[in-house]
């Protein structure tokens, strides 16, 4: 197996349940509050971390640096761990090129050493201090060191011995720097072959970067996929929470006929209304259920609009807008079900469609609600 | 005029304590600064000791415990081992008083240094020993200057435990504090000025080192984000 494999289990003082792969130049996140163990699992890999009475293992590109089966248990120095720390960790009283040869072993002439900066955007800047270089660009000073860490020959195409291990390293850099980092970590990953965990709070960026995400809680992993999956079809409540999805909601899945339910939504009110979904035979009959409404499938009419859809599979349900928060090119806009006092459906809309329709608080709309649009959960 | 006898006791007793501390000093601050056990702050209370203790107090237990009358005394005299009015008793006595002055400013460097960095280190395949030499050290520095001249000076300037312990022995245990003592007592002022005033200036000197170097040591600490 290569790549990297972790399964951590832990019932301590410090719960812990965690398991994932990542294959080597996949790049995925670890998602999740703070305290959900995301930092700790990490430093777990980077042999930083040590609890009594951990279980599992930790193997990089078929070596084992943690198992508790067979007492191997890796001192850091023994690990190939190129760890990002949040906050850089360069080393003051060192220049650029003094910190990234630090970490390189005998394969890395000086010259491949300075090609590496070179590729990192760090051209002249060798000979300078961490205080004389900009967030920006301690950072890629920063990546450089992981990344001589991690490669066993003296180059970014070179096979990869260890695992990237980024501890949100985008934290501490502007919004403009951020982009151009992304950027380059983009493109930096068509090159390394390394298998890379990058460790975030920030929902945006897993999904901007991340081949998969793993949601983590309390230190158990709920949820492991491709982003737009798992943020589409959250496995349960509590990941649907954890990846800010606005629009769950409560209520009863019912059997209807071969390969159609009913999704009954139950208003806080104890007001009821019906909806049409897909039974895909996962949810058994008359349970109660969380739900997400994927904006993606609704589509929003004016409440005069006809709609006629002869057989169309499609719910229907009227609503009120309750306030439209403009946000340049969209609009995020707020609605109250009628009859479901209490209520709250929030959906991204063109800016444009606002416009044209005259759309306003109070104004009267129509959605039009697709059963793909309707993801149903167990209640957990 | 200069008692030059007791210039050269006195530089002797500073560079050979701070000398003799420094290693200890350095090891000891490490280990408190880094140290997760739980009795540290005792160890950090008894160092701090001989700060508060009146010199006098700290000799008269050295007499007791080194001097004839103890039997820890009568052994070390069994095997010609002399503590009391003895250069060797003077340092000894000397080393312990500093402890403090060696410590203190060294403990505060290493605590400086953010763990994150020792980690980095780590992780990039340093040893501890490796990570000491190449990057605790190097950033810790100022902080040992410090501590050597704050001893060198402490050193110069002790009087109560130099008295009690070392006596009055001209080449052997008169140190400089000791001499202009001992010229006020013989209404030589003009000496006793002349001996005060290089106290002075060598006080003055080293303070001044400690302060350019601990503004040194913060400017370490703001580059490194800590």
């Amino acid at each position: 197996m290569t790549g990297l494999s972790v399964v951590l289990r832990s019932t301590s003082r410090i719960q812990l349940d965690a398991e994932f792969e990542c294959p080597p130049g996949e790049l995925v996140a670890l998602v999740g509050p703070s305290g959900s163990g995301k930092t700790s699992i990490l430093r777990a890999i980077a042999g930083l971390w040590r609890l009594p009475g951990l279980s599992g293992h930790i193997r990089v590109q078929g070596r084992d640096w943690f198992d508790s089966q067979q007492d191997i248990d890796l001192a850091p120095q023994a690990r190939r761990a190129g760890l990002v720390f949040q906050h850089y960790a360069l080393f003051p009283h060192m220049s650029a090129t003094a910190n990234v040869a630090l970490a390189a072993d005998k394969h890395w002439a000086p010259q491949d050493i300075a090609a590496l900066l070179d590729r990192m955007g760090l051209t002249g800047l060798g000979e300078r201090k961490p205080a004389q270089l900009s967030g920006g660009q301690q950072q890629r000073v920063a990546l450089a060191r992981a990344l001589v860490r991690v490669m066993s020959g003296a180059n970014v195409q070179s096979e990869a011995e260890g695992v990237l291990l980024l501890d949100e390293p985008f934290s501490a850099v502007d919004a403009p720097t951020r982009l151009a980092l992304y950027r380059e970590l983009a493109a930096l990953r068509q090159q390394v072959a390394a298998p890379m965990l990058l460790v975030t709070h920030d929902l945006a960026e897993a999904r901007r970067l991340a081949d998969r995400v793993v949601i983590l809680d309390a230190g158990e992993t709920l949820q492991t996929g491709v982003p737009s999956h798992v943020f589409a079809s959250p496995r349960n409540a509590r990941v649907a929470q954890l990846v800010g999805i606005q629009n769950h909601f409560q209520g009863r899945f019912d059997r209807h006929a071969p390969g159609w339910a009913r999704l009954t939504w139950r208003a806080q009110s104890g007001a009821e209304v019906s909806l049409k979904v897909i039974d895909k035979n996962r949810i058994a009959d008359g349970t109660a259920v969380t739900w997400v409404l994927n904006g993606e499938f609704v589509e929003v009419k004016s409440a005069d609009e006809t709609t006629t859809h002869a057989g169309s599979q499609e719910n229907i349900l009227r609503c009120q807008i309750q306030e439209i928060l403009s946000l340049g090119e969209t609009s995020l806009c707020t609605m109250s079900p009628k009859g479901l006092a209490g209520e709250r459906i929030t959906l991204q809309l063109p800016g444009q469609m606002v416009r044209k329709g005259q759309w306003q608080a109070g104004t009267p709309v129509q959605l039009l609600i697709a059963p793909q649009a309707l993801h149903i959960m167990p209640v957990k | 005029m200069m008692d030059w006898q007791a210039v050269q006791v006195s530089a002797t007793l500073a560079f050979l304590t701070a000398g003799l501390l420094l290693p200890v000093g350095v090891w000891l601050a490490r280990w408190l600064a880094t140290t997760q056990w739980t009795g540290r702050p005792v160890v950090e209370a008894l160092l701090l000791l001989p700060l508060l203790l009146p010199p006098t107090v700290i000799g008269f237990y050295f007499l007791l415990l080194f001097g004839q009358g103890s039997r820890f005394g009568a052994w070390l005299a069994q095997h010609d081992v002399r503590l009391v009015f003895s250069m060797q008793g003077l340092l000894l006595a000397s080393w312990f008083v500093n402890l403090p002055f060696m410590v203190q400013p060294i403990q505060r460097a290493f605590s400086a240094v953010p763990n994150a960095l020792r980690e980095a280190a780590w992780v990039s395949g340093l040893g501890p020993w490796q990570t000491f030499w190449r990057i605790e050290l190097p950033l810790a520095w100022p902080g040992l200057v410090a501590g050597v001249a704050l001893t060198m000076a402490h050193t110069l300037g002790e009087f109560g435990v130099v008295l009690m312990v070392g006596g009055n022995i001209p080449s052997e245990t008169r140190t400089l504090s000791v001499a202009i003592y001992d010229r006020v007592q013989a209404f030589d002022l003009q000496a006793a000025h002349v001996m005060a005033l290089a106290l002075v200036v060598a006080s003055v000197l080293a303070l001044t080192l400690v302060l350019a170097f601990d503004r040194q040591s913060q400017r370490n600490r703001m580059e490194t984000g800590a």
